[in-house]
């Protein structure tokens, strides 16, 4: 746990140091302290782009790990997490209809800011809401899990249909933001967003904390945890409110960023052979930030000229991992 | 002493399609109960009724005279613990913290143990005879073991009822026999009043101090011995075979 704390915070000012302007550890240092007078240039990179950058990483990282651990406790499933069960398509999906949709009414979103900002995290949680609720409302009807999955990557894809339509009548420049967004980036995330999302985050990962206990029940199957006090339908519906915000509110800023919802709790649970979520829960906070650190200073290692879509990277980390978990132990298809 | 449940017109079944009628019973403390009936009769029905899995079409079940069907999950679970046949999958976690889920109904937010509840966790491993599981991982159990491990959990849970769906139906003769004897010490000893189902016919005639018969949507509650004298206990297999020996207490092949 300590390992994890201090390699996150390495890899934290790992990530701000590199960039395509090389800047001095120490004027970083400097300047993230707020002290000694480094170059202004320097200043607003650091502070307006890669701090922006970095704790956009830490968020998002914790944010979907922890949404993917409920998921998988909730639908009993392995494979569950926001990207694969179509969550993240469904806020995708609300972003689509802020960015593009009203302006074919001819009503320009980007032109207010303040609203633009919240009004695209309230779009993509309602989103992710929206999908959630589809599934929820399918495990009460369909009793088998892996139903309920395929159901999702179903929903998922009529979502991008749905999505392709928008997308054909909108015009060219929401068009490319649009495009820009579904590949997922870090780096257009502001300072002002920063401080929209962080409070909202913060809160549901103390929340998340706080079900810990009826999530570990809930590991015993619906029944048993009815009939040991636990308030099922209320249970699952904190759930899936807990996990839409925070996969909604993460979505809206740095777009789908795949499969770290998957794979660290699985990571997590690898590494503490526990089922006991008040230890997973923080373990997947910190493995999902270092996951997703990681991922971004890959993103910029190669050429220091572009930045590649985190997307691809977490893609090109996620999978193998996915397939490893697969091949080591072949009880993937169990929960715990 | 005063009545612990009582059943009055119970009418159960799966959406308005009943399955056994008028179920009238009254069950004192410290009984041990046996649900005995084919399958396919309602057992698990009428048990998943009185678990609350399941809601009931008509009529009532009162506990200390509070209305079943009004109790919280959580009162619910402070008074009465469940060991059903759905499967537990469960991985990483050792069948001491498995017993240990017996106390969350009675724990805080974050779920710590005091030392009372590592004392009945210690007392329920005990009784069941598992104290060479604790340490194993809980899926690597066999059916007999997991069954045991959970009838713990439950008793760790402390309420004054238990309530059990075929607890012996993946047991071989000795495990099962264990398990009747401990049921039956823990309604003599520790003052539990218990009901579960089962198959094994002659020996709940012989542990129970009731039996509930359903057959053909038809209920009967009455002591083994009042059952037998009725018949009713042979009628159950009529047409197939086999009959119930009313002197020896035991089932006949007919040839």
């Amino acid at each position: 746990m300590l390992i994890l704390i201090v390699s996150s915070i390495l890899l934290f000012l790992t990530d701000i140091f590199l960039g395509s302007v090389q800047i001095p550890f120490k004027s970083i240092l400097n300047i993230l302290t707020q002290s000694g007078n480094e170059k202004e240039s320097w200043q607003i990179i650091v502070l307006n782009n890669r701090l922006p950058k970095a704790l956009a990483a830490v968020l998002c990282g914790a944010a979907l790990s922890v949404s993917g651990l409920q998921m998988q406790t909730l639908f009993r499933n392995p494979l569950a997490g926001p990207y694969i069960l179509g969550i993240s398509s469904g806020a995708g999906l609300g972003v689509a209809i802020f960015v593009m949709g009203f302006s074919i009414f001819g009503i320009s979103m980007a032109s207010y800011s303040f609203l633009y900002n919240y009004g695209l995290v309230l779009f993509s949680f309602l989103g992710s809401l929206l999908v959630l609720l589809i599934l929820l409302g399918a495990i009460y009807r369909l009793k088998d899990i892996m139903t309920v999955l395929i159901l999702g990557i179903m929903l998922g894809s009529i979502i991008t249909a749905f999505v392709g339509i928008i997308q054909y009548f909108s015009f060219d420049s929401q068009l490319k933001s649009f495009i820009m967004w579904t590949m997922g980036n870090l780096s257009g995330v502001s300072n002002q967003q920063i401080l929209i999302i962080t409070p909202i985050l913060l809160l549901t990962l103390i929340w998340s904390f706080l079900v810990s206990k009826q999530l570990n029940l809930y590991l015993l199957g619906e029944d048993y945890a009815k009939t040991m006090g636990l308030n099922v339908k209320k249970f699952q519906l904190t759930i899936i409110l807990i996990t839409a915000i925070l996969t909604g509110v993460v979505t809206a800023y740095c777009g789908p960023i795949g499969f770290i919802g998957i794979i660290v709790p699985h990571l997590a649970r690898m590494l503490s052979k526990t089922s006991n979520h008040q230890l997973l829960t923080p373990l997947s906070v910190l493995l999902g930030i270092n996951v997703l650190l990681f991922a971004d200073i890959v993103s910029v290692l190669p050429n220091y000229e572009t930045v590649l879509p985190i997307n691809a990277i977490s893609s090109f980390i996620g999978i193998p991992i996915i397939i490893w978990i697969i091949f080591k132990n072949k009880r993937i298809t169990n929960v715990g | 002493m005063k009545e612990l449940i009582t059943i009055s017109k119970l009418t159960i079944g799966y959406q308005k399609c009943a399955i056994v009628k008028d179920i009238s019973a009254v069950v004192m403390p410290n009984e041990l109960i046996c649900l005995i009936g084919r399958n396919g009769q309602g057992k698990s029905t009428l048990i998943k009724t009185l678990c609350k899995l399941l809601p009931p079409i008509s009529g009532n079940v009162t506990i200390n005279s509070n209305n079943l069907f009004n109790l919280s999950d959580n009162e619910f679970s402070k008074l009465i613990s469940v060991v059903l046949t759905s499967k537990i999958n469960i991985y990483n976690t050792s069948v001491k913290e498995f017993v240990a889920y017996g106390r969350y109904p009675h724990t805080n937010w974050i779920g710590k143990l005091t030392e009372t509840d590592q004392g009945l966790i210690n007392n329920a491993i005990e009784l069941c005879g598992i104290n060479h599981l604790v340490n194993r991982d809980f899926s690597s159990l066999s059916d007999g073991e997991k069954q045991k491990v959970n009838i713990a959990r439950a008793i760790a849970q402390h309420t004054p009822i238990i309530i059990l769906d075929e607890p012996t139906a993946h047991l071989d003769l000795v495990n099962n026999i264990e398990i009747f004897k401990l049921l039956k010490e823990l309604t003599q000893t520790h003052q539990k009043t218990i009901l579960f189902s089962t198959h094994h016919i002659e020996s709940a005639i012989r542990m129970a101090d009731q039996l509930w018969v359903v057959e053909n949507g038809i209920f009967y509650a009455n002591t083994p011995k009042q059952l037998v004298d009725q018949n009713i206990i042979n009628q159950l297999f009529c047409n197939s075979g086999i009959s119930f020996n009313n002197q020896t207490m035991i089932f006949d092949y007919n040839h």
